[in-house]
């Protein structure tokens, strides 16, 4: 019997994850328990705490602007999910192609995912701004569509829409990274057969191109659901008057009249969806 | 240098038996081939000795030491990869002398060692060179050198040789014979290939789904083949088995009628026993008989039709029936054999072997070989 | 082969390229646009400044000379008044020179590389122990911790944003600058540890088996191999993780919002960038100026990790 050999390999492998997975079950696991905790509890910046109950769950769920913000938030993650996934695709057949500077090209239409939010939520800022910004001025001088420049930021409602474009603009290039990887991967003799039974180029896109990426879609689609349900910085520092989910958390557990506790019920709940949609994802997205 | 002893090794993934009973004993400087189709245990009998798989049950030792609850690197084997394993970061210098510097040896060794085996591997103006920048050959001798650089009871080789194309792979199956004379290293060598297994153990182990069919050296394991198995394994083309019914002294198929007694190392009082035996006559002991000089112990295969003729060059192999089975003969450039002509083809019967039909064990004593 | 494109269609084919390159990088023009150009050109829609203006830069790297503190005429003719003290100018002028008015850029710039470096440095490192272990070796546990991490690497912050600043309350770390700090960077780990880990473990799972095990018969422990020929040979992957996770910690706005809002010392570039655009002296130029400076540095990190960065992000589903 040569177990300690066996043994050995299991003690080694232990002690190397030991840190990592003891940080994030420190900073994570526990954290996500806790969160529930507090939940039942009114709670304060300084961290005092009284028992309530289901005080928290109740309230929230008899304020409008908790719905309100479920509504703003599903109006961003469609416009986003589906914004990201077609101009990501569409990317990605288009860069697929050759042509001169594709590299370039390839390394330019990455810039926006990679640039800290920060640095470029001010440029689209000026782009919007009713006094100087590019948007008006086309609009309103060149195309004369209005005769008003209009603050798009300031108002809530089309703020949204700023955001949300905003978003599809930043994170289209994570999708077409994805969408570019797969469409490499198609054999090109797929295509030449479908060329020979004489399909047209769109005939091609259709019945060939689009069932091979199939999965890659459906990945693309629930992980950009999964984490723009979680967004934040992109769309407070944006336009902070949007208030999707995750801002609506953040304005109760840090601004003005903090409930950190009500902070913690919304995220309970958030969590809970989360949870099944990382779950869709792990059983049918990972399997295939 | 050291001698590797195995005693009743199983190996088994949960309930799936890899290797099984398995003992082995290798002398100090000898070179051990295990040889098989894939699947058969001879690679995962190799990690085992190296450590890089663990034992199921039993022992393995190496220089008298048990050596099961050892770590790889505390048993002092080097090893040759299939796929070489190089170490892309480093130079080849630095490939071969890596094991070396860690053994602690010092620096003229190093230098000693490194000269040595880049003068016979003929790796000198590669040294400096990356892995990404050697062509496969020369990637396979840096394999080598970095093994043999080392001072190790064991060398083992996992397949070595089975990615170079066939030229190349001849070429340096000849190296490794000459250079296993030159250091007279105990090693233990694995391959499906038979040739290999042939032309370089000492002795060659044939195993089989996790069994050790035959151990022996190449000419006994030619000759002598303890069963079916090993005998259409080993040699090529493989050894042409025909089922022979057994009336009286004579073993008969076709129209032809063998004398049982003349086949060298019979036991008439066994073969008794058996209403029909596979009667083994390897492709390279027939002539053709226009040729061959007549002797008392040959017999001769008439109005034999030859179906088809491969031309090798020296060698031709001839494509007939015999016993309604497909069978081969290896003749040589002397004889003039063409498609579909009738020929008489003899075959000297102190080489013909007989099996049992049913165990498809040898049925012959052991005689000399 | 495919067909060979006809001129239209190449035209649509370049056509379609240029637009979406635009759509990418226009903003990025605007920035450094509005950056170069002096309050009076804002108004103007051309990219081309009028006029170079680089006041904007010399103000936020600390190289614009003092005497050019904007001193209101009326105040300048008080200066000007031989009557008046020589201390009695100091305080007036004193009064215009700082007063908020002073935005220390390179401070920010530092605290930011600071945190991000060791963020960065911290995570690769336990990362590469921890992907390892989970990619090479056999222990219990092992493929729930594998799926373990992906789960965590889908919580996004914001859930964990209450239960984490009141564990930091509640153990005192965020009573003080120095715990608060601490306590950012352990989530600074956490954010970017999944994320590494999971770009490791696929890494390492392509690199061939033999490596170790030829490194094992070479007499190296399973250790060694992993310090001595896995590790070195895996430098470009792990310098490429190493950016991610600092480009990571240097975008990082909420919980930098959250922990330092009352150490301004202490502040990062996003949260300082906040801060000034909200301010009273938020002016174009400066905070253009600005935003490139701190795009800049990411820029550079991407384009010197471009190389494995786009193969490593899709193998691992990633974050974005």
């Amino acid at each position: 019997m040569s177990s300690v050999l066996i043994k050995n390999e299991s003690r080694l492998g232990l002690k190397l994850v030991a840190p990592a997975v003891g940080i994030i079950g420190l900073l994570v696991i526990y954290p996500i328990l806790f969160n529930l905790y507090l939940s039942f509890f009114d709670v304060q910046l300084n961290g005092s705490k009284t028992f309530v109950g289901l005080d928290n769950y109740t309230e929230l769920l008899g304020n409008p602007r908790y719905y309100h913000s479920i509504g703003v938030s599903i109006i961003y993650l469609i416009g986003t999910v589906v914004g990201t996934t077609v101009l990501g695709l569409a990317a990605a057949i288009l860069m697929n192609q050759t042509f001169r500077f594709r590299n370039l090209a390839r390394g330019l239409i990455l810039l926006p995912y990679f640039a800290p939010v920060i640095s470029v939520v001010f440029g689209w800022q000026f782009i919007f701004d009713p006094v100087n910004g590019i948007y008006n001025h086309v609009v309103v001088d060149v195309l004369h569509l209005t005769n008003e420049r209009e603050n798009l930021i300031g108002n809530p409602d089309s703020a949204l829409f700023v955001v949300i474009l905003f978003d599809i603009w930043k994170h289209f290039p994570i999708a077409y990274l994805l969408f570019l990887a797969k469409l490499q991967s198609v054999p090109k003799d797929l295509y030449e057969a479908a060329a020979i039974d004489g399909q047209n180029p769109w005939g091609r896109f259709w019945h060939v191109t689009l069932p091979e990426l199939k999965f890659v879609i459906a990945t693309v689609v629930l992980l950009r659901v999964i984490w723009n349900l979680n967004r934040f910085e992109d769309v407070y520092l944006l336009a902070p008057n949007v208030e999707t989910l995750p801002i609506f958390t953040y304005y109760q557990a840090f601004a003005g009249i903090v409930d950190q506790g009500a902070a913690a019920a919304i995220s309970v709940i958030q969590l809970l969806v989360l949870v099944g949609l990382i779950w869709l994802y792990v059983r049918k997205v990972l399997k295939w | 240098m050291s001698s590797v002893i195995l005693r009743n090794i199983n190996k088994s993934y949960g309930n799936l038996p890899i290797v099984k009973n398995l003992n082995l004993d290798v002398k100090d400087g000898e070179f051990v081939v295990l040889v098989g189709p894939s699947g058969c245990g001879k690679s995962t009998t190799l990690r085992m000795v190296a450590g890089l798989e663990d034992i199921t049950q039993g022992d393995i030792q190496i220089g008298n030491k048990t050596i099961n609850d050892l770590p790889p690197h505390k048993r002092n084997i080097a090893m040759v990869f299939q796929n070489y394993a190089l170490y892309p970061h480093m130079s080849v210098r630095e490939n071969i002398v890596f094991g070396l510097k860690k053994s602690g040896a010092d620096a003229a060794t190093i230098k000693q060692r490194l000269t040595d085996v880049s003068e016979m591997l003929k790796l000198n103006e590669y040294l400096d060179r990356k892995p990404a920048d050697l062509s496969g050959g020369q990637r396979q001798r840096v394999a080598m050198g970095r093994a043999l650089a080392r001072d190790a009871d064991v060398y083992l080789f996992d397949e070595p040789l089975s990615n170079l194309d066939a030229k190349l792979r001849h070429h340096m199956r000849t190296e490794i014979a000459r250079i296993q004379h030159q250091y007279n290293m105990t090693a233990i060598y694995v391959t499906h290939d038979q040739i290999e297994a042939m032309t370089l153990g000492d002795r060659v182990v044939v195993m089989r789904d996790g069994i050790v069919e035959q151990v022996g050296t190449p000419m006994d394991i030619y000759l002598q083949p303890t069963n079916t198995f090993v005998a259409t394994f080993i040699g090529s083309p493989a050894m042409n088995l025909i089922e022979a019914k057994l009336e009286g002294e004579e073993l008969v198929f076709d129209q032809y009628r063998i004398p049982a007694a003349k086949i060298a190392n019979v036991d008439m009082h066994s073969l008794s026993a058996h209403d029909t035996v596979l009667v083994g006559i390897r492709p390279d002991f027939f002539e053709d008989s226009a040729l061959s000089s007549p002797s008392d112990n040959l017999f001769e295969f008439n109005d034999i039709q030859v179906d088809l003729v491969e031309n090798l060059g020296f060698d031709k192999e001839i494509l007939f029936k015999l016993g309604g089975e497909d069978a081969k003969a290896r003749l040589d450039l002397r004889s003039h054999v063409k498609r579909q002509e009738h020929i008489s083809l003899s075959v000297d019967l102190n080489r013909v072997l007989l099996f049992d039909t049913s165990t498809q064990g040898m049925l012959l004593n052991a005689g000399e070989v | 082969m495919m067909n060979k494109r006809t001129p239209l269609q190449s035209v649509i084919l370049y056509a379609l390229v240029l637009a979406l390159v635009i759509f990418c990088v226009f903003p990025f023009l605007q920035i450094l646009s509005t950056s170069l150009k002096h309050p009076i050109d804002w108004g103007n829609p051309s990219l081309i400044p009028r006029i170079l203006h680089l006041d904007a830069y010399k103000e936020l790297l600390g190289l614009m000379p003092p005497k050019e503190i904007d001193v209101p005429a009326s105040i300048q003719r008080l200066l000007d008044n031989p009557a008046l003290s020589a201390e009695k100018k100091q305080m007036l002028l004193a009064k215009f020179s700082s007063g908020g008015d002073v935005f220390p850029f390179g401070r920010y710039m530092l605290n930011t590389f600071v945190i991000s470096f060791i963020t960065g440095i911290c995570s690769t490192f336990l990362a590469s122990l921890a992907a390892y272990a989970i990619a090479r070796l056999r222990f219990p546990a092992q493929s729930l911790m594998a799926n373990g991490v992906l789960f965590v690497y889908m919580v996004g912050g914001v859930l964990l944003m209450v239960p984490l600043y009141q564990m930091s309350v509640n153990v005192g770390l965020a009573s003080s600058a120095g715990g608060t700090i601490f306590s950012l960077f352990l989530i600074y780990l956490i954010q970017t540890l999944p994320v590494a880990m999971y770009m490791l473990g696929n890494y390492f799972r392509t690199i061939p088996f033999s490596l170790e095990e030829a490194a094992m018969m070479d007499g190296c422990s399973r250790v060694e191999a992993f310090w001595r020929i896995i590790m070195p040979l895996s430098k470009p992957m792990l310098f490429t993780v190493f950016i991610y996770c600092f480009v990571i910690a240097w975008n990082e706005y909420l919980f930098a919002s959250v922990f330092l809002k009352q150490y301004q010392d202490f502040q990062t570039l996003p949260l300082a960038l906040q801060t000034l655009f909200t301010s009273k002296n938020a002016i174009w130029d400066r905070i253009m100026a600005a935003s490139m400076l701190t795009l800049l540095p990411v820029v550079i990190c991407f384009m010197l990790a471009n190389k494995h960065l786009s193969g490593g992000l899709t193998d691992g589903g990633v974050k974005g």
